[in-house]
């Protein structure tokens, strides 16, 4: 037990350097994305304009990213000018010098954009560095507390059912610290606090799961029973992990996804420093937690022996 | 036997009426534009949810109160398929419930709207696809529920997050039936596609469980 304790320290002392290198490389090193493409009514507010611009989509779904622009629409073979009001799935509407006019998608050719470049720096980008490693651990320690739970069902020692609640209470800050900083995020990025949009659906759905778990184990009295029910509704529970993390692939999603070659160098490279330095700091918590819970398990088995 | 069948089903159906009611209320606020085929699905699969939840609850809260959880296992039948036959009853009491209610729903909600039967036909699909889900899950949380201080509130906090993705498809399949456009039929076998996924990992996984949960 005690090398466990020493390698968790090492841990959280190389993983909380990393974590440090990886926040001063986020704003000292990795470039910070402008914010590209906006709408030609915020122009004055631009630090570096970069003058007028075009810009070419050729999906009407993509659409409802320029609510509010200029645009030129081609569909069914004629050309409507006009600023953008709505945008849904079965269609767009245009307010054109002739009153509003309705585009179906179905008839939607391409589009022409009208805006500028912007020369604004993102910085609310710089929460990527933190926030995406946090929910990657989330999803990593939630399969290791269902494959805990497996463990116990199969063998029925009490160490695999200690080791899935402590996994689970590591997933649960993990989730928590994901929440708060995505929260953070889509309201500079998208000037919401919350959307019900898929993955932060799914994800707040992975969140009451995790919330249940205990619910459920606070409410059983018998430890044997106990830790049976925690195990199935664990692996039960996990189910849901894989459909939050690949739903931004399935379905269209407002919440951005990495490609595959998608980050400069130096954004990588502090990206990779970022995820290695949170898994040690996750392992670290994990095992810290483990010792702690092992010690008190000790100290009531000695008080039950004094007891006597 | 007899009585305790008479006895769910008439507060399961109950239960749904009185649902009916609320939703009135909740409704009664609503403009003269507003179109209720638009929400109908998503105001049915509640009723549906939290019916079910009433029905699962009471159907292990009876066998544990007699003792009969208890002979079934000591009787030489396997595991497997006791789960099998609660969750034929579950499903059982589930189906004539929403039988029972859509007419009622639709008479009380969908009166004077365009509504077109032959898209509403595939509806019962949906109903079974969604109710083995509905009683599979449920069968095994109730199983585990029964025996925790707080029985209602543990079965919710599990229950609700843990069928979210069978709900979502069954409200997207049934608002696409009822809408009954011919693109939303696509939507419709989408939605089904999502329940039957749902239906089958859940079924697997919970026939899986259910041996080490009951025994214990």
């Amino acid at each position: 037990m005690k090398s466990s304790i020493t390698r968790a320290f090492i841990a959280l002392v190389v993983g909380g350097a990393l974590t440090l290198a990886a926040f001063l490389g986020a704003f000292f090193w990795a470039g910070v994305p402008d914010f590209g493409f906006v709408r030609t009514a915020e122009q004055t507010d631009s630090v570096r304009y970069q003058g007028p611009f075009v810009q070419e989509v050729d999906e009407a779904r993509y659409l409802r990213n320029y609510v509010g622009y200029e645009a030129d629409i081609t569909a069914d073979g004629t050309l409507t000018e006009g600023r953008i009001t709505e945008a849904r799935e079965d269609g767009v509407t245009l307010e054109t010098d002739a009153g509003d006019v309705t585009i179906a998608a179905a008839d939607f050719e391409s589009a022409q954009v009208y805006g500028s470049t912007y020369g604004r720096p993102d910085w609310g980008q710089k929460i990527f560095y933190f926030h995406v490693p946090v929910a990657e651990i989330s999803f990593i320690v939630f399969g290791f507390a269902a494959f805990y739970g497996i463990r116990f069902i199969m063998t029925r020692k009490r160490e695999y059912d200690t080791k899935a609640r402590v996994s689970m209470e590591v997933t649960l800050l993990f989730v928590m610290l994901t929440m708060a900083t995505g929260i953070l995020w889509t309201r500079a990025a998208w000037g919401v606090w919350w959307e019900w949009e898929p993955r932060l659906t799914t994800y707040f759905i992975m969140t009451l799961l995790v919330i249940g778990y205990f619910v459920l184990r606070n409410a059983v009295e018998d430890e044997e029973r106990r830790a049976l029910y925690a195990a199935a509704f664990g692996i039960l529970a996990f189910i849901d992990a894989p459909i939050s993390f690949f739903i931004t692939r399935l379905i269209p999603s407002n919440h951005p996804v990495i490609e595959r070659g998608g980050l400069e160098p130096p954004m990588l490279v502090t990206f990779i420093i970022a995820q290695i330095g949170m898994i040690l700091l996750g392992y670290a918590i994990y095992q810290l937690r483990m010792g702690e819970v092992l010690l008190r398990d000790r100290i009531e088995h000695a008080k039950t022996l004094l007891e006597r | 036997m007899e009585l305790r069948t008479k006895e769910m089903l008439m507060s399961m159906g109950l239960y749904s009426l009185l649902t009916m009611v609320v939703y009135f209320v909740a409704l009664s606020q609503a403009g003269a534009g507003f179109d209720p085929r638009d929400i109908a699905a998503g105001l049915l699969w509640l009723t549906f949810i939290f019916t079910s939840m009433l029905g699962l609850n009471r159907s292990l809260v009876h066998e544990k109160d007699q003792g009969c959880l208890e002979a079934l296992l000591l009787s030489p039948v396997d595991r497997p398929v006791i789960y099998f036959a609660k969750v034929t009853g579950n499903l059982v009491f589930l189906l004539i419930v929403e039988a029972l209610t859509i007419p009622v729903f639709a008479f009380l909600f969908l009166q004077g709207e365009a509504i077109d039967l032959r898209t509403m036909a595939l509806i019962p699909l949906v109903l079974v696809a969604g109710s083995i889900g509905i009683a599979g899950v449920g069968t095994l949380l109730a199983t585990m529920s029964v025996n925790t201080s707080g029985k209602d509130f543990v079965l919710a906090m599990l229950f609700i997050p843990l069928i979210y993705p069978l709900l979502l498809g069954a409200v997207m399949a049934t608002g696409a039936a009822i809408v009954g456009t011919p693109e939303a039929l696509g939507v419709f076998w989408t939605g089904m596609a999502w329940v039957i996924g749902y239906d089958v990992i859940m079924l697997l996984a919970s026939y899986g469980l259910y041996e080490f949960i009951v025994g214990a």
